[in-house]
């Protein structure tokens, strides 16, 4: 290579006698990895900071004394770098530390969780000294340690690696867990110990001892991605519950797969022997989730195998009036039946949830406009409104933010978006962003939450309701999104805001700024795309052009005048109908009415429906309403893709066979039954079908145009209502993983200072917040920033079901008071 | 079947039906259906020191259209599976399969593409006796057993009902190993323990004597 | 001539056999006894005090080639404790209509739990019948010795009941309490 060529940023070096290249600030660690040598490491991590803890990487360099650690050693031009592999002393070098590691390690393999798939193990086999010379008595100390109730500490096995502290504190900033003391005790903790025990009293005593309840810590570890500590974790100093004692990696089938929960569309590795999904970890995937994910992705999966699962089709008994089981024809007889019934009297609705993937979403859509010939779908249950279905009308289709622009952007405003709540995958690149890159965050929100706190954003503070007004009137927020390469990122909760999407939509328009929409659920991005609205068709196509319909008219046979281009009714519209009896039928996928805006109301529709087929995955709300119940697979047993809140696709396929068959196939055999041919049979045909509709050439709707409402001005006694859900709650698919729900933060309902000095009400003190409906009471949590007249609920978490008890949502004004009595 | 069942059901008294059993037990005929290794223990069982011919069983049937029982002694790959199965259609009524070995037995340790799971797959099975392969007296015992069992088959279906309909035995027919019951002491001590539900510790209470008396 | 000596010579030596030993076994009769180190059906042995040797780490699974082992690990409480430690196996079967009888699970085993004795007798008409259960794999109660759940009789912690703790993962050495072992790691030498 010629000095010209040379680039100015790099720098030869010689590892083992080989000549390579690297970037200047590149660790020898990883040039060497890149080459092939491996070096024995614990606590380097290539997505945290190097911190030189464990030491067990020492090299010999040419010119320098000692060992030195090539996890934190940059390169320099001309270094000569000997690894364990050609060079004695560091070979002794890593033995010796190797052995000092092993000196405290209590070798209990056989029982620690970690062993097959230990990397102290294995190193300690690779690298290590044959025989110990180490004869004393070992450290001991109580084990294991529940830190919270979902990750145990065992201290013996530690070897102060540091990945977990630098974890919660880098990347998650949630610094619940730290070293304690110094010297030869020198351990992970968490603060403090025992809320029942005087401090006085274990002064002296290392925080931990005696504190075996994770409810008696004052300070439990419970952060939302605790789980990737025990992730990382080199040795089985943390564990998880959950898992604890359950299998062993050698007797594990690993298998790629996709987390069903939320939009951020983590990929994941799902461990199952025998049929049972033992544990799910993050996978790894840079453009996506790096190597994390939340706990909830990790630990909530128990539901899939709840005792109400339903296996069998099930129809109501004409006799008893009771759901008895039945056998498939039967039930898809029973079933067809009824819907031609219901279809001729006054016609069937479809609301369809946000939990499908693409493909049984597709099948839905087609199945409404085909079979039932209606556009009376719908896949938010959800507060909605016509606002939001013109908007997500326009947005159909357009992928344009991806997570890695949001670590190039210079500015992020969200607005009715809680990330680290409602997409937790998001937050950590927003924190990554703000860290590393010096993003600026700011949020259209009534608080400063703690997840605004930890990426250092600023708060526009907004009343529910007035984010509009926010987003047309705030000169920060337009001085912010301005700038190029910024993002505007709604959450699905704007919606509730009279006008809130159409000044998103006007406001990104006007400053340049890229506009997302981040829904809360896994399948909500998928069911826009698939045409699971009523005025959307698959691809984005808006129903009343004419070139769009004659596009999908084609692709399904259709003929001419068969596709209705008369706009169906939305959630709200078609419980309505089915209510009055307007609508005759109702196909019911994985609703829960209590995330309706009105359980009540929703219960009742189903209750008055005529014919109602429900496709389960267990005994619901509907399902125990309905006339026919038709079993679907979960997630783990069926192979198909999410969308993300990017619209990337997130494919998987089928971790665990069995006899459960894809919403799309149920569908394709009722099809069958009612005469039609849908070809949703399998995954793979599905996927033709939507990769042959390709791109649309009709014009796309405009973004709707809808004014700002003025709130109106609470009164005494009174406030206006903010909630969103929180991560860890009562959701279906949290179902059975109680480690997981102790680690829920605990409900509180939040008011400002003045709101609570006008009310007499202390911090932790009793709040009531009540309407016609019903009564919550919280503890109170005096917030310092915060709106005026605002108070906050968790949407459904435990003691605060804000929907079901009180009927309303955000933006309504609700009445508050000190509470305890009543 | 043979034509003793064809006998109308009622008449016959249970004298009878023991009599008809203990021939048929008597006198097995094996064919022969040595498939690997376990053969070479089969063999030995046959031969002079473990001697088959003690329970009427000494010469191996070449044809299976003079044999009553069938003993799979080891791995059935799925070519050899149509083989064996036409061997058993062309053995005579009433007949009986042993399957020897882990291999015969579940696939044992070839849990494969070529090797049948389980030879009862492709025949019904009487008697399962595992190991890799068992010595003789494991093929003994297995036999012995069978003949426990056969002594305990009923002739016809009606009589069937009855001894289904009665009270289930402590020790049902062919579960007690041979040596505990050729012997009077033992025998009575297994059942004894099978009512306790510990027939298991019962054998190994009775192998660590044996261990204390050799090392004393 | 010569063929009617040769035939004679043919029939002494069948005739000459009826004066030798017998050499047939009387097997259900009489049981030779086996070689002590033969490979018969497996025990799970206990602790003097009767609580579980096993400790559910399912190293005995990960050896068998034929998979014929199934462990399922479970935590001790202070209140139900079947095993010394944190740890023991709630399930433990082993399929008999798999196992090969090649002991590598036996070499497996860290706390010398699993040991096989000289039974041979298992043939069944089941294949249900031939996976032997936790229940019928433990060992006997012998005298002094108390069905668990109970607490650990022999000391305060699990490592009372070991030499030094489960320590050498993948080899039985060690494992066992044993005075005359405690006596070789106190003075540097092996006693015998």
């Amino acid at each position: 290579m010629t000095e010209v060529a040379k680039k100015v940023d790099t720098v030869k070096l010689t590892i083992d006698g080989i000549e390579v290249e690297a970037a200047k600030g590149e660790l020898v660690i990883r040039v060497a990895e890149r080459i092939g040598i491996a070096i024995p490491r614990f606590c380097d991590h290539p997505l945290l900071d190097p911190a030189g803890a464990c030491r067990q990487c020492l090299v010999d360099i040419e010119g320098q004394r000692k060992p030195s650690a090539a996890c934190t050693q940059t390169v320099a031009d001309g270094m000569v770098v000997r690894t364990q592999l050609t060079s004695e002393v560091a070979k002794k070098a890593q033995e010796g530390i190797l052995e000092f590691l092993l000196i405290n390690h209590p070798l209990d393999c056989p029982m620690c969780d970690k062993g097959g798939e230990c990397p102290l193990q294995n190193q300690a086999l690779s690298n290590g000294r044959e025989e110990s010379r180490f004869h004393e008595h070992k450290r001991e100390y109580t084990k294991p340690v529940p830190i919270s109730s979902q990750v145990l500490l065992d201290r013996e096995r530690c070897v102060l690696c540091q990945r977990c502290t630098r974890f919660s504190d880098e990347i998650a900033g949630d610094k619940f867990i730290d070293l304690m003391e110094r010297g030869a005790d020198e351990q992970i903790g968490v603060f403090s110990g025992r809320l029942d025990v005087d401090p006085a009293e274990v002064v002296g005593e290392t925080g931990l001892e005696g504190a075996i309840d994770a409810n008696l810590l004052d300070a439990p570890f419970n952060s939302y991605f605790s789980g990737n500590t025990v992730q990382i974790c080199p040795v089985g100093a943390l564990t998880g519950a959950q898992y604890r004692f359950r299998a062993r990696p050698f007797d594990l089938v690993s298998s790629p797969s996709t987390c069903e929960h939320c939009a951020a569309g983590c990929s994941m590795r799902t461990d199952h022997r025998r049929g049972k999904v033992m544990r799910r970890l993050a996978g790894d995937d840079p453009q996506v989730n790096e190597e994390w994910n939340c706990d909830k992705g990790r630990w909530a999966f128990q539901y899939a195998t709840a005792f109400d699962r339903i296996t069998e089709p099930m129809v109501r008994d004409p006799k008893s009036g009771e759901l008895r089981k039945a056998s498939w024809p039967e039930a898809l007889n029973a079933a067809a039946e009824g819907l031609l019934k219901a279809r001729t009297e006054g016609g069937v609705g479809v609301l369809t949830g946000g939990r499908l993937t693409v493909e049984d979403a597709y099948a839905y859509a087609k199945f409404a406009r085909v079979v039932l010939g209606t556009n009376d779908i719908d896949f938010r249950s959800r507060p909605l409104s016509q606002e939001e279905t013109d908007f997500l009308t326009s947005v159909a289709g357009k992928f344009q933010v991806t997570y890695s622009d949001i670590e190039a952007a210079p500015d992020v405003v969200l607005v009715g978006l809680e990330a680290e709540e409602e997409c937790p995958i998001l937050f950590l690149r927003l924190r990554k962003a703000a860290n590393k890159r010096g993003t600026r965050v700011t949020s259209i929100a009534p608080f400063v939450t703690r997840g605004l706190e930890k990426v250092a954003g600023t708060l526009v503070p907004t009343v529910p309701g007035a984010e509009a007004t926010a987003l047309a009137e705030s000169a920060e927020v337009r001085a912010a999104l301005s700038k190029p390469g910024a993002l505007l990122f709604v959450g699905e909760r704007l919606a509730e805001t009279p006008g809130g999407l159409s000044a998103a939509a006007r406001l990104a328009a006007e400053t340049g700024a890229r506009l997302a929409w981040v829904p809360r659920r896994a399948g909500d991005r998928g069911a826009v795309e698939a045409g699971c609205l009523p005025t959307l068709l698959p691809g984005g196509r808006s129903l009343v052009e004419p070139a769009a319909r004659g596009e999908i008219g084609a692709a399904w046979g259709l003929e001419v005048g068969d596709l209705s281009e008369r706009p169906g009714r939305d959630t709200l519209q078609i419980l309505d109908a089915a209510r009055t009896g307007a609508l005759k039928g109702l196909v019911v996928a994985g609703v829960d009415p209590h995330d309706l805006p009105d359980p009540a109301a929703a219960e009742e529709a189903l209750e008055k429906v005529g014919f109602l087929v429900s496709l389960e995955l267990r005994l619901s709300a509907v399902s125990r309403r309905a006339d026919v119940v038709l079993p679907v697979a979960p997630a783990v047993e069926k192979s198909g893709s999410y969308l993300d809140w990017e619209g990337r696709v997130r494919p998987f396929d089928a971790v665990l066979r069995s006899a459960a068959m894809t919403d799309a196939r149920v569908l394709d055999a009722l099809a069958r039954q009612l005469g039609y041919q849908l070809g949703t049979a399998d995954t793979l045909a599905v996927l033709k079908q939507i990769g042959e509709l390709g791109e649309t050439r009709a014009p796309r709707a405009a973004a709707p145009t809808v004014d700002a409402e003025r709130v109106a001005e609470p009164g005494t006694g009174e406030a206006v209502l903010s909630t969103w859900h929180q991560l860890i709650d009562l959701g279906a698919l949290q179902d059975g993983d109680e480690y997981l729900a102790g680690t829920a933060r605990p409900p509180v309902a939040r008011i400002s200072k003045a709101t609570a000095a006008a009310l007499g009400v202390a911090d932790g003190e009793p709040l009531n917040v009540s309407t016609e409906r019903g009564r919550v009471t919280l503890p109170a949590a005096v917030v310092d920033v915060m709106a005026p007249g605002v108070v906050w609920l968790p949407t459904n978490s435990p003691g605060s079901t804000v929907r079901r008890t009180l009927g309303v949502s955000s933006g309504a004004t609700v009445r508050i008071s000190a509470g305890g009595t009543s | 079947m043979g034509i003793e069942e064809k006998l109308p059901n009622g008449i016959l008294l249970t004298t009878v039906e023991k009599l008809v059993n203990w021939t048929r037990k008597s006198s097995f005929w094996p064919a022969t259906f040595g498939l690997a290794c376990c053969a070479i223990e089969m063999m030995a069982t046959g031969a002079a020191r473990y001697d088959l011919a003690r329970f009427g069983m000494e010469v191996f049937r070449a044809s299976p259209r003079q044999a009553d029982l069938m003993i799979v002694a080891g791995r059935v790959s799925q070519k050899m599976a149509p083989v064996l199965r036409q061997i058993y259609d062309q053995m005579p009524d009433p007949k009986w399969v042993l399957s020897m070995g882990v291999c015969a037995s579940s696939g044992g340790m070839f849990n494969n593409y070529a090797i049948v799971q389980g030879v009862d797959h492709i025949v019904p099975v009487d008697m399962y006796l595992p190991g890799c392969p068992p010595r003789p007296e494991m093929l003994i015992d297995a036999i012995l057993r069978l003949h426990d069992k056969i002594m305990d088959e009923p002739l016809g279906d009606k009589r069937r009902k009855v001894l289904e309909a009665r009270e289930p035995a402590v020790v049902p027919a062919g579960s007690m190993p041979s040596s505990f019951r050729h012997n009077k002491e033992l025998r009575a001590a297994w059942e004894k323990a099978a009512a306790q539900g510990r027939e298991e510790q019962l054998r190994i209470e009775k192998w660590m004597e044996t261990q204390a008396r050799r090392n004393s | 001539m010569g063929q009617f000596i040769g035939t004679l010579k043919g029939f002494g030596v069948t005739f000459s056999h009826m004066f030798k030993k017998v050499v047939t076994e009387e097997y259900p009769e009489k049981r030779v006894p086996l070689a002590p180190r033969y490979h018969g059906r497996h025990i799970l042995n206990r602790h003097p005090d009767g609580l579980e040797k096993c400790i559910g780490c399912e190293l005995c699974a990960w050896a068998c080639p034929a998979d014929a082992i199934y462990v399922e690990g479970a935590d001790n409480t202070d209140e139900e404790r079947y095993s010394p430690g944190e740890r023991y196996a709630s399930t433990y079967q082993i399929n008999y209509a798999r196992c090969i009888f090649c002991g590598l699970c036996i070499e497996a085993c860290p706390t010398r739990s699993l040991t096989m004795s000289n039974e041979y007798e298992l043939a069944r008409d089941s294949r249900q019948d031939l996976i032997f259960t936790k229940e019928q794999l433990l060992a006997p109660l012998l005298s002094g010795m108390e069905q668990p759940p109970h607490a650990m009789y022999l000391g305060d912690s699990e490592k009372d009941y070991y030499l030094s703790g489960p320590t050498n993962p993948g080899s039985s050495a060690g494992a066992e309490k044993n005075p005359a072992h405690r006596i070789a790691d106190r003075d540097g030498k092996v006693a015998q």
